[in-house]
């Protein structure tokens, strides 16, 4: 008993040691490193908005947005620094938006994806392909822009936070709408749509009944299983429960939760519209 | 023998009979890992070797205090707690070498060259001992990681003192086509393996053991 308090106090002194040492030189370091990555974040600003005066500072799910102003409070743009998660550890990039929704460019602030793999993020080739893409593009890996294969996890994460940001900037600073899906433009009928998944085909089908979302199946599959089991059946419950597409993917599993969702989107692309009055069919061209 | 060569000795030894890396093929992680430019080998030499001279130090003091059988976790918090303090200082004063050195940092801790010293040095050792000891090693590491990485980024870049424009000196005319091989991790593999069998030969030659 005596040997093993001994042990035990051994260890919690070097510890204890060990933690002081280290509050001591961080209170030294720590306004060093704040005050560098200020001054990044500042060059960063001016590179992307030469003009900037000064900027009002908003915060959206924890996620900081800046607004831009030049001398004259004239708005320039919205840089946003979000958080996203990375492979191994959270991963934090600046996104410069001017004031028409597009993107000027992306500074990756700190990440740590595998060097020689996932860090390509870091690289001009994979950020320069976001550069003038905007509210109104797709942003979506293999329509406008491409993950690397072999870091196809960073690059493919990277391309979905990057869309969720402009799409919140848009939505909160820029009045911009999303083309909102309405249910009731739909035929009846049961729809399937497909997307690229993990490691396979996500299937998904879908039920409109009387202008209803009725029902939502994943009927093929092949994502990581132990993620996977989080986002469904959250997903599809959420769509049917709101009636819409825009639905909170957040569930530990945001990338399969994105694919359902781009699924039966897919699937109401290909669905045929009601005919009421045959509106915009006979226009003549 | 006179009680000074016993410091000499232990500086040979750490830097030339038992070079961590070329002769004991220990820590070999960053040695791949961070050897594509000279600079960064460099950096990432004097990190871990400030990091072993200090742990080596400390684990030398205490070494009468702390009980064999909690011995590993023991060096391991002190290891941890120079690894987390010089991160901290590079970070707030080298941070394009911290941004270039990046997860290899942290990584430093479980580097096996620095425990290794601990377990079968430090542990054992008299405190000034223990200091050289931790000099030598570090000098033959830096060493090794600065020869590899400089034959690395001559043959995969063409430079010297690169990644940074400002520094890096071009040392072949705009014809030079670099071998890319050497700049990636297998290159570093086939680098270190040609090294070695060029140290093995000096070694032979001078009859080192």
């Amino acid at each position: 008993m005596r040997e093993i308090l001994r042990l035990a106090l051994t260890l919690t002194a070097v510890a204890v040691l060990s933690a002081s040492l280290l509050t001591g030189v961080n209170i030294v370091t720590e306004p060093i490193i704040i005050e560098r990555q200020e001054k990044d974040y500042h060059q960063s600003l001016e590179r992307f908005f030469p003009d900037v005066d000064h900027f009002e500072t908003e915060e959206i799910d924890g996620d900081q947005y800046d607004i831009v102003y030049d001398q004259d409070g004239e708005m320039l743009g919205i840089m946003a620094t979000v958080e996203t998660a990375g492979y191994e550890a959270g991963l934090i990039y600046n996104l410069a938006v001017n004031d028409q929704g597009e993107i000027k460019g992306l500074v990756i602030v700190s990440h740590a994806e595998t060097p020689g793999i996932g860090d390509v993020i870091t690289t001009d080739e994979f950020q320069e392909q976001f550069t003038g893409k905007g509210f109104d593009d797709p942003i979506e890996d293999g329509e406008d822009v491409d993950s690397v294969s072999g870091a196809t996890l960073s690059t493919g994460t990277m391309i979905v936070s990057v869309r969720r940001t402009v799409t919140t900037i848009g939505e909160n600073f820029l009045d911009k709408q999303i083309r909102a899906f309405d249910p009731t433009e739909v035929a009846d009928g049961i729809y399937q749509g497909s997307v690229e998944g993990t490691h396979g085909i996500l299937t998904v089908e879908v039920e409109i009944a009387d202008g209803v979302i009725e029902r939502v199946d994943v009927i093929e599959q092949n994502e990581t299983e132990a993620y996977f089991v989080d986002s469904y059946p959250k997903i599809p419950e959420r769509i049917v429960e709101e009636q819409r597409l825009e639905v909170d993917t957040q569930t530990g599993a945001t990338l399969s939760a994105e694919r359902i969702v781009s699924a039966v989107e897919k699937a109401l692309e290909e669905a045929p519209t009601v005919e009421n009055g045959g509106d915009d069919t006979d226009e003549g061209r | 023998m006179k009680a000074g060569n016993v410091y000499l000795q232990d500086l040979s030894r750490g830097i030339i009979n038992e070079n961590p890396v070329f002769r004991l093929l220990l820590g070999m992680c960053p040695v791949l890992g961070v050897t594509a430019f000279f600079i960064n080998g460099l950096g990432m030499g004097i990190a871990a070797t400030a990091v072993l001279i200090a742990s080596n130090v400390v684990i030398s003091a205490l070494k009468n205090y702390i009980p064999s059988q909690v011995r590993i976790p023991c060096f391991i918090v002190v290891i941890a707690t120079f690894v987390t303090i010089i991160e901290m200082v590079l970070q707030a004063f080298q941070p394009d070498l911290y941004e270039a050195l990046g997860v290899f940092v942290p990584l430093i801790v479980v580097n096996c060259v620095i425990l290794g010293r601990a377990e079968a040095f430090a542990s054992k050792k008299p405190l000034l001992r223990s200091l050289v000891d931790g000099i030598a090693v570090g000098i033959g590491f830096t060493l090794a990681l600065g020869i590899l990485a400089l034959v690395r980024e001559v043959f995969g870049q063409g430079t010297i003192l690169g990644p940074d424009p400002d520094s890096a000196i071009q040392l072949f005319g705009a014809g030079f086509e670099p071998m890319g091989l050497f700049g990636q991790p297998a290159g570093a593999f086939i680098a270190l393996g040609l090294l070695l069998g060029v140290v093995n030969i000096i070694f032979k030659k001078f009859n080192i053991k």
